[in-house]
């Protein structure tokens, strides 16, 4: 194979001088001219109750009001994958925060004054704040109509209750394998509630302008999911999509939490009501806390059998999601992560219940990881259980067990090529696995901790992506794709992908955010999946302008098209070498024949790609049958941590992560997701956590007490090892890697505090507090 | 967001002028670095009619050292004590606190007096002011007034202020004997945080000690039962137990986000053995550099 | 009572009529269309509305316009004068960004320090970016980018 000359290599971001000088501009920083408007939100004080009544006429009188719209304005369900929210509650608001109305001003001083005096007259209702609650008997319904709503046919709500979805997955003959099984181990693990914390708000603005034209600006990882969501929501006041436009600048970080559509319906809502001006609805941070998606709870009751020889031969769990008030996003997660909550582990029988409860708090949604964070805590914090109880070595008991290339996964397909046994042996070596260390201070225990991770991209089976790539005078390049860059360098390796084909360097291809009049569609950018499936397109809309160029070369100047090929921006040609032609002086211009008439025209290429392999048909009683993921990536972290057995606090030394991302097409990009996403997971293991009063409200909505690591929490060293088993369906192989390298650091840390202390914590955050009572009391 | 809260600003030229718009106004406010005031009309806690900006006061922002005596101006910025030499060489432990305040940003504003004026019980200042037995300098119409910073806190966000005044600036005695001293703050991790437990404690060559706890209870004490069981006596571990026993009733820790009553009290108690011992160690000339956490 | 305060803003003069309830940050962005600095937090704890007062960095969300009367205010904008700056280089250099919401902050932040210490230890450095959270790439190459251009 020819040496590549931009894959694989860690050319510098594409973005960086945008966004190191300040010019980089996001939704807030954009202008709208003298005649913007503000809208401040009227929220629900109660996580459930009725409402009776709204009172504007006070916020009415205040001078600079432009106008008040509630939930009466706008009686249209929208969702994702369930139609089961409202753009302003109705006669019932589900969770403390809620919108319920909006008031528009001529400055957002006056919006916020007026919001306050709008009065709501509510019946209380009781709330549901747990999942025991929302699932006992006689619990009262948050969604009674919920047998009416309009849902993708992957999903199972269970009328009458407050089941949202019910993902069952039967593999095997899970009763007969625990009747064989030597040993059985069963236990539950609790994950609370966790925050994106962008640094950047959510923000929309909206002009319905005077021709009926709807455009939104977002801060959205997601423009044309939300354009179609916007078009469904709002068809009754007769915009259709393409009426509509959406707009992305950079977005300040999004982690899940701009996925979908949460507060953008807003902006687009707010504008049909100002006809003609714009209107900005711009979160606080408070806000971007309780009124965003939230990652969702978990309780998951894992239960594992195994031969003496430590083969798993059965398991059996049962995952009830805290999934919130609406799920029209959430109960995908809790879908995609019922399909795998096995683990990488190839185990022949397995049951597995993953439940989508509805409860009285914020709504659940998208977060890096996309529950497999959450299920993974419980599985390989049991594993480590296990082990110790069976006496046997934790990375042994997973090299048995190890999902292999071929092994049947929980839907009946086939695990993709793989080097998860590679990843471990790397991870196992590098940490110095079964070297006990001891600490200099008699009050400091070094433990170690290791965890496998897989995720598959959880998306609808026809979720694709295209490309166009423009070709400019001089022989650069413009490529547009909807693909959101946030924050991973995507447009870099778009360019990347792009410059490859077309012998173009990097630095003289421009690809921008997405403007969904100009760019090409993408489904959304998230499941880690971008890479490979906007890299899939970029890459055939390269190929698509490269053949062009040729059929112009071949045209012009009867070169044979089978010698052509292309080299440092230029034409060549095998079987001549001396020809040569610049791109530059013909990709716009064309070829001037000797007549003085020329062949050719501008250069567009095109490209799409979908994984038409994939479907989400399968039995609902058993989940066999379907193709729903498109591959897994998968990989191995291992942590030394240092924990102070009086105070708990616990200090990181090194951190190991391998990942096989199939093909590193941008190493340094890699690396910086496994720097970013490893201490992002180590934050939700060692201190973040939402906290919810009896009443259901956030009890800290900021950073002050939503701790997220600073500078000075970092691990000391941190060791990234990239594995390349190539992904025969991926861009040059690649596969996505974002996500993932935040899913195994909680349960790493966790088995990493037994080893140091035996002491097991089963329920996260694992804080310094929790470590040292238990100690005290051990 | 916008501050949707009105009202006027004032930057005096002198104590006098800032003395007398106090006095006329109903209820003023006194903006020195602003990091709680904005916060807090922001929030629409405090609701000044006029903010008196006494950035403009020169006399106010020293860091002197006269008669044996540290002052620190109203307008002495967390950064200036970090920055000062005196304080690097007479009341390091001052440095230890100020370092831990919040952050860069927050320390080039934010300011002892400020913080002890806001008087919210995680305050970093309160436990070092009564550990020095300073007083704090206030200035009225009427004159000035010295209070004894002990009687300052009165309760959680009250303070022994009166309307008209202002404090000019806080003075801490230099012990009449060597000393040394450590600071430990709890947060909940490395980064900053609001303390969940403060402690202060100063080893004198007279063998006496003050220890001073902060977070832990509505406002700043000293922990007279301890000191008075260690005062003169050789350090030993029977005796640091002794103390420990004392602690729970030198505080009263309560249960909230940040932390709950029961890993309060057992902190209270890692920190009072470690920070006695760095602070001994310290005196004795084998100690770890102030700033070095001892948790 | 509107007033008018005059200030140097990354080192051009400025006179502005202000409200006493203006917050510098949004006078910055909204009135005088400085965007670097943003707002992250609005309550003193994220630090991506930092800006330079007279050297040193504070909290632009903290502090109120009309306080800045008579003082020299400098945001990222007003570092290049002549083009990037060595530490906003290296920062391209060591992918020291990911969204890049928090470099404008962490750039300022950084510069004040080297302004006192040209030679920061790691944990110099750990310490003085303590006040800007960034919640994409860990810090690492943030504190890569620093020490390259310090050794
Ligand atoms: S916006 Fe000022 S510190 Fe966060
Ligand atoms: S790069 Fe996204 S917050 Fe720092």
């Amino acid at each position: 194979m020819e040496e590549n000359k931009y894959i694989g290599k860690s050319t510098v971001r594409i973005d960086g001088k945008a966004k190191v000088s300040g010019a980089a501009e996001f939704i807030d920083d954009l202008d709208f001219g003298p005649d913007l408007l503000y809208a401040a939100i009227v929220e629900s004080k109660f996580a459930h109750a009725i409402i009776n009544k709204i009172d504007t006429s006070e916020a009415e009188n205040i001078p600079g009001v432009v106008k008040i719209v509630t939930g009466k304005d706008f009686p249209f369900r929208f969702g994702l994958y369930m139609h089961d929210r409202f753009i302003f509650a109705q006669d019932r608001v589900r969770f403390v925060g809620e919108q319920i109305g909006a008031v528009i001003a001529r400055d957002a001083a006056t919006a916020l004054k007026a919001a306050k005096l709008v009065r709501v007259d509510y019946t209380e209702l009781p709330a549901i704040l747990n999942v025991e609650q929302a699932l006992a008997k006689d619990a009262n319904l948050i969604h009674p109509e919920l047998r009416h709503y309009k849902h993708v046919p992957w999903f199972f709500p269970k009328s009458d209750t407050n089941i949202a979805h019910l993902r069952k997955v039967r593999k095997g003959d899970v009763e007969k394998a625990f009747k064989e099984s030597d040993f059985i181990f069963e236990d539950t693990y609790t994950v609370p509630r966790y925050a994106h914390c962008a640094i950047e708000v959510h923000g929309a603005v909206g002009l319905y302008d005077n021709s009926d034209r709807l455009t939104v600006w977002t801060a959205s990882q997601s423009p044309y999911t939300q354009r179609n969501l916007f078009a469904e929501a709002l068809a009754p006041l007769g915009l259709s999509h393409k009426d509509i436009r959406v707009i992305t600048p950079f977005i300040g970080g999004g982690f899940g939490g701009k996925a979908g559509v949460s507060m953008e319906i807003l902006g687009a809502a707010l504008a049909t009501a100002v006809k003609g001006r714009p209107v900005k609805v711009l979160w606080s941070r408070a806000q971007e806390f309780y009124n965003t998606y939230q990652r969702q709870g978990l309780t998951a009751r894992i239960k594992v059998g195994l031969k003496k020889d430590g083969t798993i031969i059965a398991m059996d769990n049962i995952l009830n999601w805290d999934a919130g008030a609406y799920v029209e996003y959430g109960a995908n997660v809790v879908n995609a992560a019922g399909l795998s909550a096995s683990g990488p582990y190839n185990i022949p029988n397995v049951s597995i219940d993953s439940v989508c409860v509805y409860t009285n708090l914020p709504p659940g949604g998208p977060y890096r990881g996309f529950g497999y964070s959450e299920f993974l805590f419980g599985l390989e914090s049991h594993l480590n259980e296990i082990a110790k109880k069976m006496k046997i070595d934790p990375i042994q008991l997973r090299r048995k067990n190890a999902i292999r290339e071929g092994d049947i996964l929980n839907y009946g397909g086939k695990m993709n090529a793989n080097g998860l046994i590679e990843a471990i042996d790397k991870v196992e070596k590098e940490i110095e696995w079964g070297k006990k260390e001891t600490s200099s201070d008699p009050n400091k225990a070094i433990g170690k901790g290791i965890a496998l991770f897989w995720k598959a991209p959880a998306m609808p089976p026809n979720a694709s992506s295209s490309a166009f790539l423009k070709f400019n005078e001089d022989g650069s390049i413009n490529i547009l794709i909807s693909g959101m860059e946030i924050g991973q360098g995507l447009l870099t390796v778009m360019a990347q992908i792009a410059a490859e084909v077309l012998t173009v360097p990097p630095e003289k291809i421009r690809v921008e955010t997405p403007d969904t009049d100009r760019n090409p569609y993408e489904w959304q950018t998230v499941g880690s999946h971008v890479t490979w499936g906007c890299g899939r397109a970029v890459e055939s809309a390269a190929i698509d302008a490269r053949e062009q160029i040729f059929d112009i070369v071949e045209r012009a100047l009867g070169k044979d098209r089978k010698s052509l090929y292309l080299e440092n921006e230029s034409v060549k040609s095998k079987t001549d070498n001396n020809f040569s032609l610049k791109l530059c002086d013909f990709i716009i211009a064309g070829i001037q024949k000797p007549d003085g008439s020329y062949r050719g025209g501008p250069i567009l290429g095109r490209g799409m790609f979908m994984p038409e392999f994939t479907s989400a048909l399968s039995d609902p009683e058993t989940s066999q049958g379907g193709h729903p993921n498109v591959h897994y990536t998968v990989g191995a972290s291992a942590v030394k941590i240092e924990v102070d057995k009086q105070t708990g606090k616990v200090k990181i030394p090194k951190v190991v992560l391998a990942v096989d991302v199939g093909k590193a097409l941008n190493p340094d990009l890699i690396n910086g997701q496994i720097t970013g996403g490893l201490l992002q997971g180590i934050a939700t293991v060692l201190y973040e956590d939402m906290r919810f009063n009896n009443k259901g409200k956030l009890i800290n909505p900021n950073f002050t007490d939503y701790k997220i690591p600073t500078s000075m929490d970092i691990p000391d060293e941190i060791v990234p090892i990239i594995i390349e088993v190539p992904q025969p369906d991926g861009p040059s192989g690649a596969r996505g890697v974002g996500e993932h390298t935040m899913i195994p650091c909680a349960p790493m840390i966790a088995n990493a505090v037994d080893d140091a202390l035996g002491i097991r914590i089963k329920s996260m955050p694992i804080t310094a507090e929790k470590i040292a009572l238990s100690v005290k009391h051990s | 967001m916008p501050i949707i809260h009105k009202f006027d600003y004032l930057k005096p030229k002198s104590l006098s002028e800032a003395l007398t718009v106090l006095a006329q106004s109903k209820n003023a406010a006194i903006l020195a670095g602003g990091t709680d005031l904005v916060d807090m009309i922001k929030e629409n806690v405090a609701q000044p009619d006029l903010v008196v900006d006494i950035k403009g006061l020169d006399e106010l922002n020293q860091i002197k050292f006269e008669n044996d005596t540290l002052f620190i101006g109203a307008g002495a910025t967390f950064s200036d004590l970090i920055e000062s030499k005196i304080i690097k060489e007479k009341y390091p432990v001052i440095f230890e606190v100020a370092k831990t305040v919040a952050s860069v940003g927050i320390r080039n504003r934010a300011t002892v007096v400020g913080n002890i004026c806001s008087a919210v019980p995680c305050m970093d200042s309160g436990p070092l002011l009564i550990a020095y037995d300073a007083t704090v300098q206030l200035a009225g119409q009427k004159g000035e007034r010295k209070i004894p910073a002990a009687e300052w806190f009165i309760a959680p966000r009250k303070t022994a202020l009166q309307k008209g005044e202002i404090v000019t600036g806080v003075s801490l005695p230099y012990p009449k004997v060597k000393h040394a001293g450590c600071w430990v703050k709890l947060g909940r991790y490395t980064g900053e945080d609001l303390a969940q437990v403060n402690l202060l404690i100063l080893a004198l060559s007279d063998g006496t000690f003050r220890i001073s706890f902060g977070a832990v209870v509505p406002i700043p004490v000293r922990a007279k039962k301890i000191e008075k069981l260690l005062n003169g006596q050789t350090i030993t571990p029977s005796l640091i137990e002794k103390a420990k026993q004392l602690i729970e009733e030198e505080i009263k820790p309560i249960t909230d986000v940040r932390a709950t009553k029961e890993y309060r009290i057992h902190m209270a108690k890692v920190m009072f053995e470690r920070g006695l011992d760095a602070a001994i160690r310290r005196l004795n000339g084998n100690g770890q550099a102030y700033g070095t956490s001892m948790i | 009572m509107r007033q008018e305060i005059k200030f140097k803003l990354s080192g051009e003069a400025i006179a502005l009529e202000v409200n006493p309830n203006e917050v510098l940050l949004e006078v910055l962005r909204d009135r005088l269309g400085a965007k670097s600095p943003k707002c992250g937090c609005d309550k003193g704890d994220c630090g991506t509305c930092t800006v330079m007062i007279n050297g040193k960095t504070v909290r632009s969300c903290l502090v109120l316009a009309i306080e800045v009367d008579g003082q020299e205010v400098v945001t990222l904008e007003g570092l290049m004068d002549s083009g990037l700056t060595p530490l906003q280089k290296s920062f391209i250099e060591h992918n020291s960004f990911q969204c890049g919401f928090c470099a404008p902050g962490m750039i300022l932040s950084a510069t004040e320090l080297l302004a006192k210490n040209q030679k920061p230890n790691k944990h110099e450095i750990q310490e003085a970016l303590s006040g800007n959270l960034c919640r994409c790439t860990g810090y690492t190459p943030i504190i890569d980018a620093i020490e390259a251009i310090t050794k």
